[in-house]
């Protein structure tokens, strides 16, 4: 520190040369201080905000779980209850939601609209003016929980691209998410080993597991990604695996360094193509492992529904 | 006598028909990472750890430590500080700037840096120098202890930025970083041939010694910069 004279013209900015000659500084044992500051506050601040980025991903996720349930909820409560004035309408969730908010009774259904014949033959019963308003309302409201919804998503997909950059490149914004959010934190997402990344999310199957009798998922919740989602049932098991691994390299990518690194997409592109061209047709042996992916798609299915 | 400077700031200490290495206490009364608090004539110390430590581990090697009460240091790889805080008592007018890319173990850092007025903490990867170049002014020394499979490169270009003319780089190589199955003898000798040839700085190696029995295939080293005169 003595001989910081020297150290002048060592960067290409002198910031301790530029502070005293500014004035902004008298003394060199002052910038040491006020250095030793910034950089302190510099680093909390980036933690501080590293944490609450994942934190608020994570409430983000768990407040789209409860609209889903209250929305499937209402919706089929709404089903339900305007079933009686028009039974012929076959409209379910988010589109019966609009249509009740907008129509109320069927009579106000215009001629242009395609539900127009239907809504004027309909067997249904009168709406009469009073509950015609409270359906609307509530039905308005379940729109408007379509709308959250939305409005959710893209807060995700926004704070995970400068959150988890990479994460959300290999996995998908939400996938990505949703993940965090199973693991409690990106740091433990990016600390789990890739094979525990590959089961996240199969608690179900995983505790059926630990039980007895059945075989160990072989994946969690990033089955939902088409890539796997997509592929033949033959190809799954591998692609799994090794779009697993990605996913914990990309977690550590962007717990680590914190920047978006292409080439982590592009090698898992070439492998997942790999694996498609080395795995073409189903392997021989029939019928054992044909039994398997059947039963798996099921609880597949089931998933699938709550969403 | 039981307390015995073996250079600038780094003790070895007597006690029980024991010996143990330390470090006098910059902050008296707290212990890092719950190692023993040891006073001798009125002076508090801190038991220093070469299993936890591979500078550590270096001295206890008889490694000649090119540190001095008043150098400014660059310590890449910081971690939670076990060894920056060692650093931070040799360095008693000194300064360590200490450099650490993972958020969660800066966090402990940064508590360290609470109580230590001479670490600078930087949260920034070493791959990177050009991200702190507005920090870090020419230092002494440089102590690295990444792990990467590319630690000589990190040196070199530390180095190459940061290090004064014939300053002293001092290197902890982890041989499975960098290959998990080659021999450790063979990764240590192609990693000391690239910093003496490998770069557009060169290296003179003083000592190279392996670190055992205090860390399993981990080479320690000291060297020299080596500036070829531009004029
Ligand atoms: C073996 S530990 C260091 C232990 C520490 N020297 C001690 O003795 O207390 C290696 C540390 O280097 C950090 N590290 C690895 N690569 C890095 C990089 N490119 N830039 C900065 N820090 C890095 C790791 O996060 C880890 O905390």
């Amino acid at each position: 520190m003595q001989e910081s004279g020297q150290s002048a013209a060592l960067q290409d900015l002198d910031l301790r040369q530029a502070a005293i000659d500014s004035c902004f500084v008298e003394l060199d044992e002052e910038y040491d201080i006020l250095l030793r500051e910034v950089c302190i506050r510099a680093a909390k601040s980036r933690i501080s905000s590293n944490d609450t980025d994942d934190r608020r991903i994570i409430q983000a996720v768990q407040a789209l779980d409860d609209i889903d349930r209250n929305s499937n909820e209402l919706s089929e409560r709404l089903l339900e209850w305007y079933g009686a004035y028009f039974p012929e309408l076959e409209l379910t969730g988010e589109p019966l939601a609009r249509f009740v908010s907008t129509f109320g009774s069927r009579a106000n259904v215009p001629e242009s609209h395609p539900m127009f014949v239907k809504a004027s033959m309909s067997m249904g019963s009168e709406l009469s003016f009073a509950d015609e308003e409270l359906l609307r309302t509530f039905a308005l409201n379940i729109c408007s929980l379509y709308d959250t919804r939305r409005h959710i998503e893209s807060y995700i997909v926004t704070a995970m691209g400068s959150l988890a950059p990479n994460l959300s490149d290999i996995a998908g914004a939400l996938l990505g998410a949703r993940l965090i959010s199973m693991a409690g934190s990106l740091q433990k997402l990016a600390s789990f080993p890739s094979s525990t990344v590959q089961v996240i999310g199969a608690h179900r199957a995983l505790f059926k597991h630990l039980r007895g009798n059945t075989p160990p998922p072989k994946h969690g919740i990033i089955f939902n990604n088409v890539v796997i989602k997509n592929a033949p049932w033959w190809q799954r098991g591998k692609l799994a695996r090794s779009f697993a691994s990605k996913i914990s390299l990309a977690a550590r990518t962007d717990f680590y360094t914190g920047k978006r690194d292409p080439s982590i997409r592009e090698s898992m592109d070439k492998k997942l193509n790999a694996i498609r061209a080395a795995n073409p047709s189903p392997p021989k042996r029939e019928s054992k492992p044909a039994g398997k992916p059947g039963s798996r798609g099921k609880s597949r299915n089931k998933k699938g529904g709550r969403r | 006598m039981p307390v015995e400077e073996l250079s600038d700031g780094i003790f070895r200490i007597n006690i029980d028909d024991r010996e143990m290495l330390a470090t006098k206490n910059l902050v008296s009364g707290i212990s890092v990472y719950g190692e023993r608090l040891i006073v001798e004539e009125g002076v508090e110390y801190r038991q220093w750890d070469p299993n936890r430590s591979k500078l550590g581990a270096m001295v206890l090697k008889n490694f000649e430590i090119p540190l001095h009460y008043d150098s400014t240091v660059l310590y890449l790889g910081a971690a939670s500080g076990t060894t920056v805080s060692h650093v931070s008592d040799i360095l008693r007018d000194g300064l360590v700037y200490a450099v650490e890319f993972s958020p969660r173990t800066m966090r402990d850092l940064l508590q360290l840096c609470d109580q230590r007025p001479n670490i600078i903490p930087i949260l920034a990867d070493a791959n990177k120098p050009q991200s702190y170049t507005h920090i870090v002014e020419k230092v002494d020394a440089i102590f690295q202890d990444v792990a990467q499979p590319n630690q000589a490169e990190i040196a070199a270009v530390n180095s190459k930025y940061f290090l004064e003319q014939h300053g002293h780089l001092m290197l902890s190589i982890k041989s499975r970083s960098i290959d998990t199955v080659a021999s450790p003898k063979r990764i240590f000798k192609e990693e000391v041939q690239k910093l003496e040839t490998g770069f557009d700085v060169e290296f003179e190696v003083l000592q190279r010694k392996e670190l055992e029995p205090f860390h399993e295939d981990h080479l320690g080293l000291v060297a020299r910069m080596f500036v070829e005169d531009e004029e």
